[in-house]
């Protein structure tokens, strides 16, 4: 054992705690940095020469402290956790919005909906019933038939115009995930560098980690450690990104304007099993919009069906019988027949021709109730569908914050603990000082003090 | 570092932050409802809800169609009605007119001014059979005539029934055809009075053998008309009650479904703010120490 080694030991500690008086400084100022993971120095006690040589052995104390990495403090499995609930929950959040905005394109129950707008219509029957050789009421009838059509299909627009934003929304989603996959691919560029290098790599990878927690609320993508600090990001089983190389994803829209909507890779063209929001966009546009768009068709094909099917058997003011009220419109859905809407006395209102006061036919017609029948019921689906997936909605959110708090417990920052560890260093850098004195005097004696007999 | 779970100041403050916006989510909720009045703003606020809405609106709107077909129906049959009294007094005046010429010591020219009464009458029942309701000739069916007998007492209408939907599913005739109030073609009110003119001038004998029979005969059928009419009338404003009773009931039904129960949610609301402020307060008392403000 030396005699300068407790200088040596001193040494050691006054680097060690600073280093770490230091790293507790870095936590406290990340205190609210999103995705930061608190970061803990690793301290050993350096044992001394453990080889024994001829002549020579230690019998020292050890050599003081070394300090290792610097280390993320943080819960893989958590965190991989944290990436799955976060995936559905933002898959189901984005259903929710969709929903809520066809909710809110139905305007249900109100005065303003459609069902409104079907009563109405039956009720202009019952009015030319009341009156059926009064032009007046048959045109009034042929304005409601004509609202009727024109609020089933703006209704259809609405829903259309979401479709198409929706796709809107999906390309950008994607392009974003594209770049948040080359980012990724360069970080795992760095963070390999700087590990082979020496360096500390935790402010990179608490960057890549955040990317990655964000892909996975994007497309659902799960995370695989790869080599050299490195990681491989997957969405539905292929890899986004492979060590430094990323594979970009595209949306596929089609040719057709009512053709599915695929997420696919853009080297081969085969589809990308996306999950979390681009997931629910593609559900949005290829089910669940088409759903409501195809029942809203059905309960107008349903009504025009039930009208024509009687109007076929009344007779007009002219005797003239057999036409239909609505008709199929040129771009999709049903119009009021163009010649009922040029004369309204071609309403087939009687039961005889001939019989120009007999309202029996409109009778009948206003008495239908299969088509308001069948979008009652869609709305009411919808209603359904939107309380199931927001009740999903509350659980998810509920387990996502359960999961944030775990992985916030473990790779937060903690002032309080952090004050302490403050503390902790400063004292102890204080006493590797005063140790360091201790030393410095014994050896003032050892030179200055000793030795000094016979000395005049 | 223990393995408890840690607990630091940023999960403190997104879980609080959390409670208050669940807080806050609730309080606009109900404030939603109070301001709109309406307990289901979307369907998905109650599905079950928004269906009986939908159904009662549906109701609703049809009972006030059927309300308008009733009214139209009772001011059919109540101008049936007038117009029908009105004809039987005119056969009662007639009937006096035969009894009156049956009397063997009349002279010739009393006979003719009791035939040119009867002739008055006859015309006046024309008129009477050719009452119009909204220019509609209320004894001619549903034919599209412009009147139910033509100046000679031909019928210009038909057979046909003009019905009113007044309640759900059910059909009330609010007409009486020309034939059924004066008579077959051939066999009419209106040729009887011509023959009674006629045999006042002429045949004076036939007055008691064969036309005042035909004349009750006429006023018999006119009464069953009026009889039936008055009944149709009555069964509509029967109808019309209990539909404006169901409308009410449907109505109740729909703001207990769809609106809001206004002490409720004003004490809900009430006991919302109170929460609210209460996380709050707790807030602002817990986000703000640490160990920072305890050490020199």
């Amino acid at each position: 054992m030396g005699d300068f080694s407790g200088l040596q030991i001193a040494l050691s500690s006054l680097y060690a705690q600073r280093k770490a008086l230091q790293v507790t400084g870095q936590n406290i100022a990340n205190v609210n940095t999103d995705g930061y993971s608190r970061q803990r120095v690793e301290m050993a006690a350096n044992a001394g020469p453990m080889t024994p040589a001829v002549e020579s052995r230690y019998t020292g104390p050890g050599m003081g402290v070394t300090t290792g990495d610097t280390t993320r403090l943080r819960d893989q499995f958590l965190e991989l956790r944290g990436y799955q609930e976060h995936a559905t929950d933002a898959g189901l959040t984005q259903t929710q919005s969709v929903l809520s905005r066809i909710e809110l394109a139905f305007d249900e129950p109100s005065d303003d909906g459609l069902s409104k707008v079907i009563s109405n219509f039956m009720a202009g029957f019952d009015d030319v019933a009341n009156n059926p050789d009064d032009l007046a009421a048959r045109a009034q009838l042929v304005e409601q038939g004509k609202t009727l059509a024109a609020g089933f299909s703006q209704l259809d627009s609405a829903l259309a115009t979401q479709r198409s934003s929706t796709i809107d929304e999906l390309n950008s989603l994607v392009g974003e995930v594209n770049g948040s996959a080359s980012q990724i691919a360069e970080l795992n560029q760095s963070i390999s560098s700087a590990i082979n290098g020496g360096f500390s790599p935790n402010e990179l990878m608490d960057q890549r980690d955040q990317l990655i927690s964000k892909l996975a609320e994007q497309v659902g993508a799960t995370v695989r450690p790869g080599d050299d600090g490195q990681v491989d990001v997957f969405v539905g089983g292929t890899a986004l990104v492979r060590g430094t190389q990323a594979s970009p994803l595209r949306v596929d829209v089609g040719t057709d304007p009512a053709q599915t909507v695929r997420a696919v890779w853009t080297a081969d063209g085969y589809p990308a099993g996306v999950a979390g929001s681009a997931g629910a966009m593609l559900s949005a546009t290829n089910d669940v919009i088409p759903r409501y768009r195809d029942g809203l068709a059905a309960a107008a094909q349903q009504l025009a069906d039930e009208v024509n099917a009687v109007h076929r058997t009344g007779y007009a003011l002219d005797g003239s019988t057999n036409r239909d009220f609505f008709v199929a419109a040129p771009g999709g859905g049903i119009q009021v027949d163009p010649a009922i809407a040029a004369d309204p006395s071609l309403v087939a209102a009687s039961a005889s021709a001939g019989a120009t006061r007999d309202g029996s036919v409109a009778q009948q017609i206003a008495e239908l109730t299969g088509g308001g029948d069948a979008y009652h019921r869609l709305v009411v689906n919808l209603g359904v569908e939107a309380q199931a997936n927001n009740r999903r909605v509350d659980v998810q959110a509920s387990i996502v914050q359960h999961v944030d708090a775990a992985r916030e417990s473990a790779a937060g920052v903690n002032l309080d603990e952090e004050m302490t560890s403050m503390l902790e260093y400063q004292h102890a850098y204080d006493a590797a000082s005063r140790f360091l004195t201790a030393v410095d005097q014994t050896l003032d004696t050892l030179i200055n003090q000793t030795g000094l007999v016979g000395r005049s | 570092m223990s393995s408890a779970f840690r607990i630091t100041q940023r999960s403190l403050s997104t879980s609080t932050l959390a409670g208050l916006q669940a807080n806050l989510a609730r309080l606009q909720d109900t404030q939603a409802r109070l301001s709109s009045g309406r307990a289901i703003q979307r369907p998905s606020d109650s599905p079950t809800g928004t269906m009986s809405a939908l159904r009662l609106r549906a109701d609703l709107d049809r009972y006030a169609q059927l309300d308008r077909n009733a009214d139209d129906g009772k001011a059919r049959l109540g101008t049936a009605d007038t117009a029908l009294t009105d004809g039987l007094s005119i056969l009662r005046e007639a009937r006096d007119a035969v009894l009156q010429g049956a009397n063997s010591s009349l002279s010739a020219t009393d006979r003719e001014a009791l035939a040119a009464q009867v002739d008055g009458l006859r015309t006046s029942l024309l008129a009477v059979a050719n009452t119009k309701y909204l220019q509609q000739p209320i004894f001619a069916g549903t034919a599209g005539a412009t009147s139910a007998y033509d100046a000679s007492g031909a019928y210009q209408g038909n057979a046909g029934a003009v019905t009113r939907s007044i309640a759900p599913g059910v059909k009330v005739a609010v007409n009486a055809t020309g034939e059924e109030a004066f008579g077959p073609a051939g066999n009419d009110i209106f040729t009887v009075l011509a023959n009674i003119s006629n045999d006042l001038r002429t045949n004076p004998s036939n007055l008691t053998t064969t036309d005042l029979g035909q004349l009750d005969a006429g006023y018999l059928r006119m009464q069953n008309t009026l009889a039936s009419v008055g009944s149709r009338y009555h069964q509509i404003e029967i109808m019309q009650g209990r539909n404006q009773a169901n409308q009410l009931e449907s109505q109740n039904q729909l703001s207990e479904v769809e609106g809001v129960d206004l002490p409720a949610t004003t004490v809900n609301l009430q006991l919302q703010e109170v929460a609210y402020q209460a996380a709050l307060g707790a807030t602002a008392k817990v986000i703000q120490p640490s160990l920072v403000d305890f050490l020199r």
